[in-house]
C-alpha cells in the first residue's frame, strides 16, 4: 500500500539536511514496526522518497513525501504511530492512501509556498514601499546557483505572487513561486532579490524562511496541495 | 530557544547538528530536579564520539540513577571553536544546551593519545582552569576514563581522578558518597580523599614524584595515608547481569559508525605481545549468546539501525560464535539488516556468513597479519600463520572476492630488513594465490591493500620497556617495503610517522608532560589525531621550550628495574609476567592463548571470566 504523508519539520530539527531527514524518516518507520517495503535489486531500500529537498536551517510546515507498506493498515493508525517515534520537531499532520496512478510527489510538484521572516534591518514600511514595486518589474535578474555553475537567470517568471504579511514590529511576506524539477526558486533567493531591490543588505543567516505549501496542478489552471484528491 | 548558539552562528559552521542534540533517544531530565550533572566529555568531533560504544552504555547507565543528569560534550570543531570564542560563549552540553562550568563533573573518555590537547582545550572553552591547582569548589571534579587513563601521567597536572577500569563497577558508589558530601556541606577536597579507599581510582595529587640526574623516576610517593601503593583496576565479573542499555542514542546526522553495536566479550585471550587492549582488558569475560540476542532484539527496536556490528576484540573467538550468528541472521533475515563482522577469522563458516549478510562486491577481506615474517609475528605472539592467510584469501576468491585487506607494524622490536620485504612479499603471494583461479573464472582485477602502522610501545605490555623507532627509522623503512613491492596491484600506505612518534612519547610519559602538552596547546594544538590538523613544528617548539626530550620518552630502552610512571597501577597482570613474556619475545617464542593454556598471567585475581572457566 502506497502512502502519502505532510509532515511538519520545527525549529528543533531544522538543522539537517534532506538525506539526513530521509534516513530519520525511514528509522521512523523501522522504530514504528511498519511492515515497510524495499526496493528490488542488489541494495535494497525503504521506499520512501520525499516531494523535494529543503534546505537546511528552513523550516517547514508542509513537506510532502510518499512511501510503501507491504500491508494494508489503516492511514490513522500508521500516522499515530509513527509520530509516536518521530524525533522531536518532526510530525506527520496528515496521512492519506494513495490513489492508484496517482504521479509521485516529485513529479507532480509545481510550486510552493514560503513565508520570509526578515531581520530587524528591514522593517515593515520597507515592505510596504517596495513590494508592490518589486512585482510590478518585467524582470528580476539574479545570480542562481544551477548545476551548470552561477548563471545569471530572470526569476520574474517564477513568482505568482507575494503578499505582504508584516505584523506592527516585524518585517514579513508570503510567496507564491515555482517548485520542482522543471522550474524552481528557492524562498532564500527572492529574499536576497527583494533585499536587492529595497537596497538592503541580505542577510542570510538572520533571515526566517518557511515552507508553508507544495502544490500540484489540476486542471487548466488551479494548483492544489499535494494531498488533494488524491486519496484511494 | 532551543540552543546554546544563535542561528546566525550555527547556520555558518560545517554540520550545525552537531551542537545541538535532541537526538532519538537522548535523555531529557530537568535540571532542577537532579542532585548531581556530569559532562560526559568526548575529546574528538561528535561523528567520532557517537560512534563509540563506551559513551553509549556509560550515558544509560549514569541516567538510569534519578539522581544524575548525565549530559553530552563533545570537542567542537575548528570551525565552532573560533564562533564560541569571538561570541564568547562557553562549552555547553548538548541536552541542556547550558555551560558546564558549574557542573559536578566533568568526565573525559581518553581513547587515544593525541585527543589530550583537545581535553584542554574543552576545559578552557567551558571557562574551567586547566591546571588542579586553580580551579576552587565552584568547578566540576575532573575525571579520565578510557584505555589511555591506565597511563594518564601527561594529564596529571589537570586531572582531579583516572578512572582505571570498567564504569559500571563504581560510579554508583562514587555518586552517592558525592551526593552524601554535598549534602553535609563538604568540600571537594574531603570527597577526594574519601574516594582513596577505592580500588581503581587514582589521583595524582596524592602522589609525589622525585627524579634522577638522568631524567628517570627516583622515587614515586604516597603523601596522603590512605593513598594506596598500588592501585588495582576494577572489572564486571558477570557480563550477563551487568547493566546493557535497551537504548541507544541515534544521531540525527551521518555519524562514523551508524549502527547498533553489541558486546560479546572484554578482554582477549590471544595474548598479542604488542596489543595493549590485550592486557589491561584481561581476563576475557564473555556474555551468553542469548543474553546478546536479547540485547540486539530491543537496540534494533528502539533505534531503527540497518546494521548490526558485533564489537569485541577478536570476534571469532566468542565461544558460542556460531549460535549468535545464526540466531541474529534469523531473528533479523527479514528486515534487510546487515551485519558487520570485524576481526574474524577467515574459514568457511566465517565465508557462508559473510556470504549471506553482506554484499561481496563491496566488501573486502580484512587479515591483521602484523608482520611480514613467521618469526616475527612469534615474536609478537601474533597467532596467524601464512598458510592460515593464503588459505583464508583461496577460499575468499573461490567465494566472489577480490579485495584483501593487511594490517602491518613498522618497527617492531627485533625487526630486520627481511622482515620489512617480507610485508611486501606476502602481499605479492596474496595477488599470486588469485592469479591461480583459472582466467574465465576471475571477473575482476584484485587489489591487495596493505596498510602500516607505526609501533608505538605501550605501557602495560611485554614492550613497555622497549625502544620506538624514530620518525626517521619508520620513514626509511616505509621506503624499503614500498621498493621490495613489484606488482601493481599491490597498494601499500603507511601512517602518519611523526603523529606515531608524539603517540609514543606520550603513552609512556610522566606527569612533567602536563607542562609540554599545556604549551602544545598554548600553540594552538587540537585534534592532533587527524593529519591535516596535526602540525609536529609545533610539536618539536613544545619540546624545546620545556625543555623535554622526544628521545627520552620515545626512543630510549627502559632496564627492568627502572620505576615506570605507572607502576603505581596494576591491571591486574603481574610485571614478572610481562618480563617472562619480553624474554619469550626476544628468543620469538609463542604463548598459548588463555583457552589453551592458561600462562598465569595474574589476571586469576578478579575472580571470574575464562580464567575460571571449567576446561572441557
Ligand atoms: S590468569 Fe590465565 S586464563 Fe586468566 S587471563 Fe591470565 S593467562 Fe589468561
Amino acid at each position: 500500500m502506497k502512502y502519502r504523508f505532510k509532515l511538519y519539520k520545527g525549529d528543533e530539527i531544522k538543522f539537517i539536511g534532506h538525506l539526513d531527514l530521509l534516513v530519520a524518516f525511514q528509522r521512523v518507520l523501522k522504530r514504528a514496526g511498519m511492515p515497510i517495503a524495499y526496493s528490488q535489486g542488489f541494495n535494497p531500500h525503504q521506499l520512501v522518497a520525499f516531494a523535494s529537498p529543503l534546505s537546511l536551517g528552513l523550516t517547514s510546515t508542509a513537506e510532502y513525501g510518499d512511501f510503501t507498506l507491504k500491508e494494508d493498515l489503516d492511514a490513522e493508525f500508521v500516522m499515530e504511530k509513527m509520530n509516536e517515534h518521530m524525533p522531536d520537531g518532526l510530525k506527520i499532520t496528515s496521512l492519506v492512501k494513495l490513489a492508484d496512478g496517482v504521479k509521485n510527489t516529485m513529479s507532480s510538484l509545481e510550486r510552493a509556498e514560503y513565508e520570509l521572516y526578515f531581520d530587524n534591518t528591514v522593517t515593515p514600511e520597507d515592505i510596504k514601499a517596495n513590494l508592490e514595486n518589486f512585482m510590478e518589474r518585467k524582470e528580476i535578474l539574479t545570480m542562481k546557483k544551477t548545476k551548470k555553475g552561477i548563471n545569471e537567470t530572470d526569476i520574474r517568471p517564477d513568482i505568482f505572487w507575494a503578499k505582504d504579511i508584516s505584523t506592527e514590529d516585524a518585517a514579513a511576506v508570503e510567496i507564491q513561486v515555482s517548485s520542482g524539477s522543471i522550474r524552481n526558486l528557492k524562498g532564500e533567493t527572492f529574499a536576497e532579490a527583494f533585499c536587492n531591490h529595497m537596497g538592503k543588505e541580505y542577510n542570510k543567516y538572520a533571515i526566517k524562511c518557511v515552507r508553508t505549501e507544495m502544490l500540484m496542478k489540476k486542471g487548466e489552471d488551479e494548483f492544489v496541495p499535494l494531498n488533494y484528491g488524491v486519496e484511494r | 530557544m532551543y540552543n546554546a548558539l544563535p542561528d546566525e552562528i550555527l547556520l555558518q559552521v560545517e554540520k550545525p547538528a552537531r551542537y545541538v542534540g535532541r537526538e532519538v533517544n537522548m535523555v531529557k531530565k530537568n535540571p532542577s530536579d537532579v542532585d548531581i550533572r556530569f559532562a560526559f566529555c568526548f575529546p574528538d568531533v561528535y561523528e567520532v564520539g557517537m560512534s563509540h560504544l563506551g559513551l553509549q552504555i556509560l550515558y544509560f547507565f549514569l541516567n538510569r540513577r534519578e539522581d544524575t543528569y548525565c549530559e553530552r560534550v563533545f570537542a567542537p570543531w575548528v570551525d565552532m571553536e573560533a564562533k564560541m570564542r569571538e561570541a564568547n560563549i562557553p562549552l555547553f552540553a548538548l541536552e541542556s544546551q547550558q555551560p558546564i562550568k558549574n557542573f559536578d563533573f566533568m568526565g573525559f573518555t581518553l581513547q587515544y593519545e593525541m585527543s589530550y590537547t583537545n581535553v584542554l582545550n574543552m576545559l578552557d572553552l567551558a571557562g574551567i582552569p586547566m591546571f588542579r591547582k586553580d580551579r576552587t569548589e565552584e568547578d566540576p571534579l575532573i575525571i579520565c576514563g578510557g584505555s589511555c587513563a591506565y597511563n594518564g601521567e601527561p594529564l596529571a597536572d589537570f586531572v582531579d581522578i583516572f578512572y582505571l577500569g570498567e564504569g559500571e563497577v563504581l560510579y554508583d558508589d562514587m555518586l552517592e558518597l558525592y551526593k552524601q558530601f554535598k549534602k553535609e556541606g563538604k568540600t571537594k577536597q574531603e570527597y577526594l580523599e574519601a574516594l582513596l579507599k577505592f580500588d581503581g581510582l587514582y589521583m595524582p595529587q596524592f602522589y609525589d614524584v622525585e627524579y634522577n640526574e638522568d631524567g628517570t623516576i627516583k622515587s614515586f610517593e604516597p603523601n596522603h595515608p590512605d593513598a594506596k601503593r598500588l592501585i588495582k583496576k576494577v572489572v564486571v565479573t558477570d557480563m550477563d547481569s551487568v547493566f546493557f542499555p535497551e537504548k541507544q542514542l541515534v544521531p540525527l546526522i551521518e555519524v562514523v559508525h551508524d549502527r547498533v553495536t553489541l558486546e560479546l566479550f572484554r578482554g582477549c585471550i590471544r595474548g598479542c605481545r604488542f596489543c595493549q587492549a590485550g592486557f589491561i582488558y584481561r581476563p576475557v569475560r564473555e556474555k551468553k549468546a542469548c543474553t546478546v540476542l536479547e540485547n540486539a532484539r530491543k537496540l534494533m527496536e528502539t533505534s531503527g539501525h540497518e546494521e548490526i556490528s558485533l564489537t569485541s576484540l577478536s570476534t571469532s573467538d566468542f565461544t558460542e560464535f556460531e549460535e549468535l550468528a545464526c540466531g541474529l541472521l534469523d531473528e533479523f533475515k527479514d528486515q534487510q539488516v546487515s551485519l558487520s563482522l570485524p576481526s574474524l577469522r577467515i574459514d568457511n563458516f566465517s565465508l557462508d556468513l559473510m556470504k549471506k549478510v553482506q554484499e561481496v562486491r563491496k566488501s573486502s577481506l580484512t587479515f591483521a597479519a602484523e608482520a611480514g615474517t613467521q618469526r616475527l609475528r612469534n615474536v609478537i605472539n601474533k597467532n596467524i600463520s601464512e598458510d592460515d592467510i593464503l588459505n583464508g584469501c583461496k577460499l575468499a576468491f573461490d567465494g566472489g572476492w577480490e579485495k584483501v585487506k593487511l594490517y602491518f607494524m613498522l618497527g617492531l622490536p627485533t625487526e630486520t630488513e627481511e622482515d620489512l620485504k617480507g610485508i611486501a612479499h606476502l602481499s605479492e603471494k596474496i595477488v599470486e594465490k588469485y592469479f591461480e583461479i583459472p582466467k574465465d573464472q576471475r571477473p575482476r582485477p584484485v587489489t591487495v591493500n596493505a596498510s602500516a602502522s607505526c609501533f608505538v610501545p605501550k605501557p602495560f605490555t611485554p614492550f613497555q620497556w622497549d625502544a620506538q623507532d624514530t620518525y626517521e627509522d619508520f620513514g626509511r623503512k616505509a621506503l624499503i617495503v614500498k621498493d621490495e613491492i613489484k606488482r601493481r596491484q599491490v597498494r601499500f600506505t603507511y601512517h602518519n610517522t611523526m603523529m606515531s612518534s608524539m603517540e609514543g612519547v606520550l603513552a609512556r610519559g610522566d606527569r612533567r608532560q602536563s607542562a609540554l602538552l599545556y604549551r602544545v596547546w598554548e600553540l594552538g594544538c587540537r585534534f592532533d589525531g587527524w593529519s591535516d590538523l596535526f602540525d609536529f613544528k609545533k610539536w618539536q617548539q613544545a619540546f624545546e621550550d620545556t625543555g623535554l626530550s622526544i628521545e627520552f620518552y620515545a626512543n630510549r630502552e627502559r632496564s627492568y628495574d627502572e620505576i615506570l610512571p605507572w607502576d603505581h597501577i596494576s591491571v591486574g597482570v603481574n610485571k614478572s609476567f610481562l618480563i617472562n613474556e619480553r624474554e619469550k619475545a626476544l628468543a620469538a617464542e609463542t604463548t598459548p592463548n588463555c583457552r589453551q593454556k592458561c600462562s598465569g598471567c595474574g589476571a586469576a585475581s578478579f575472580g571470574g571470566g575464562v580464567c575460571h572457566e571449567v576446561q572441557i
